[in-house]
């Protein structure tokens, strides 16, 4: 791994959430009905489901400077569209195994099935992602020239 | 695996071969056939396709050139429900891309006869072009020259899987004492190989020798390529590096075999930036280099194909700036396939790791 990064104090994390509908981003709606705050550096993206997040979506948030790319999905067996979320695992791994190989760290992608009925489970990995992504600083793409 | 063996009367192995594709259509049982062969304007061989026996007579099939990707060609002649029986003779690296594209739905393996030879690689166009002016009939004379094997495109040079495992006959040339011999890899074979009426033989000793001899080497300098292209990679630096003198014209895309997309998002206008978006960008990261999303081009590419890349080196043969980009491709490549336990071309049963849910991974 070759990312050298320095902390920048009081630096505030870019993070994209691309979310599924049915699940964690009714999550979200839970967790903001019963007032339960997350941090507010995470950029939501409703999907219909996480099986449709092409390897690209989730580049393009890397090189266009994002910290941390956040995916929540539907427990395995609760997908709406059956499997979308399983298939989204394979994808998944296979680009976390891609930008590995390119010096990016594997942690700033992560992937977590959230159930429409858990705010509060959606409020502590978020919390728990910003902390992590804050913890290791900001990626080494994020105000550098892209080709 | 059983091995036949064709009737060689003092003739090349070319011509041998030539014959065993003209008995193809002569016994009906091929419509037509897709070979290389030169015309009447050009040495270098192109995929041509051929119903009647009689108008073969440029046909080149173990020519060492893969002028443009013959698998993509012959996918264009083998679609939907089964038709008119194409025999298709392809490269092993060829065979394995079309059958890619069959799980794809791309192209049709029922009305398809593949054909494919222990392969002697290849000669960039131009340099085949050249030589060919100087030696006649190349495809003899390539594999028995150890100068000629300098010669291969880098990516022949140090590729490992020159046997055609999944096409339906096989033809062996290395090895075979002077005899050109005849596998079926499938049933499909099996049956085209008795309604020809074709000896069985005894498999040579020399050939397996001959064969793992190649593959060490071959192996050796696919090891120290990928080594060496991995070490380059492992920053986004190294990355850019790479890349930097990508002019974006997409040639490689285009070349690709594996390339799937029937309309490329980098066609579309999601790449297109409004003027303010590129000034904003501009003024955060220093500069902007256009034309622009070089890097996404590549990487989205490998994130898309890197599991089905089947080591052609098509695309940097058509590269105009000279980036070695299948040796970047086969070097993530080989990381990705082995992350999926995944070989494509292998077996058109073996579906294609992302569509297969499957709860393997953990989500971290």
């Amino acid at each position: 791994m070759s990312e050298t990064e320095t902390q920048i104090p009081s630096y505030k994390p870019r993070i994209v959430a691309l979310v599924c509908n049915w699940c964690t981003y009714t999550a979200a709606d839970l967790a903001g009905t019963s007032r339960l705050s997350y941090p507010a550096e995470i950029r939501m993206v409703r999907l219909m489901c996480t099986g449709m997040i092409d390897q690209k979506y989730i580049l393009k948030a890397f090189l266009d400077g994002a910290d941390g790319v956040f995916i929540g999905g539907c427990h395995p067996g609760d997908c709406h569209y059956l499997d979308g979320n399983l298939k989204a695992e394979r994808r998944i791994g296979g680009t976390r195994n891609l930008i590995e190989q390119f010096g990016f760290y594997p942690e700033r992608l992560k992937l977590q099935w959230i159930g429409a009925s858990e705010g509060p489970e959606f409020q502590h990995h978020m919390t728990e992602f910003v902390e992590r992504i804050v913890a290791m600083g900001p990626s080494q793409v994020r105000d550098r020239m892209i080709l | 695996m059983t091995m036949y063996t064709v009737n060689q009367t003092g003739e090349t192995a070319s011509s041998t071969v030539t014959r065993l594709l003209k008995d193809l259509l002569g016994r009906n049982i091929a419509d037509a056939v897709l070979v290389s062969a030169e015309n009447p304007w050009s040495r270098l061989p192109m995929p041509t396709v051929f119903t009647d026996s009689a108008n073969m007579d440029r046909v080149v099939p173990l020519a060492p050139s893969t002028s443009v990707s013959f698998a993509r060609q012959a996918s264009l002649l083998v679609r939907g429900p089964a038709g008119k029986t194409v025999v298709l003779v392809l490269k092993p690296c060829e065979i394995r891309a079309f059958i890619e594209l069959a799980k794809l739905n791309q192209c049709s393996l029922e009305s398809a006869i593949l054909v494919s030879m222990d392969c002697p690689g290849r000669l960039e166009n131009g340099d085949y072009v050249a030589l060919a002016a100087e030696v006649q009939n190349l495809g003899e004379a390539f594999p028995s020259d150890l100068s000629f094997q300098e010669k291969l495109t880098v990516t022949c040079a140090s590729c490992d899987a020159f046997i055609p495992d999944s096409a339906d006959l096989q033809i062996c040339v290395t090895g075979m004492d002077g005899k050109l011999g005849v596998k079926a890899g499938t049933a499909k074979g099996e049956d085209i190989a008795a309604r020809l009426n074709l000896a069985t033989c005894e498999e040579p000793q020399n050939r397996a020798e001959a064969l793992s001899a190649l593959a060490g080497k071959r192996k050796e300098r696919k090891t120290a390529l990928f080594s060496e292209t991995a070490s380059t990679l492992k920053s986004i630096e190294g990355f850019q590096a790479a890349i930097s003198r990508c002019i974006n014209c997409y040639n490689c895309r285009s070349a690709c075999p594996v390339c799937y997309c029937r309309e490329c998002v980098f066609l579309t206008d999601v790449f297109v930036h409004p003027p303010e978006l590129l000034l904003e960008r501009a003024a955060r990261r220093g500069s902007v280099k256009m034309p622009t999303d070089t890097t996404m081009f590549h990487m989205t590419r490998m994130s898309h194909i890197a599991h089905a890349c089947v080591g052609c080196g098509q695309c940097t043969s058509v590269c105009p700036s000279e980036i070695p980009v299948a040796d970047l491709f086969r070097t993530v490549a080989e990381k990705t396939q082995s992350y999926f336990d995944y070989m494509p071309g292998r077996n058109v049963l073996e579906p294609i790791p992302q569509l297969v849910a499957r709860k393997g991974q953990s989500q971290e």
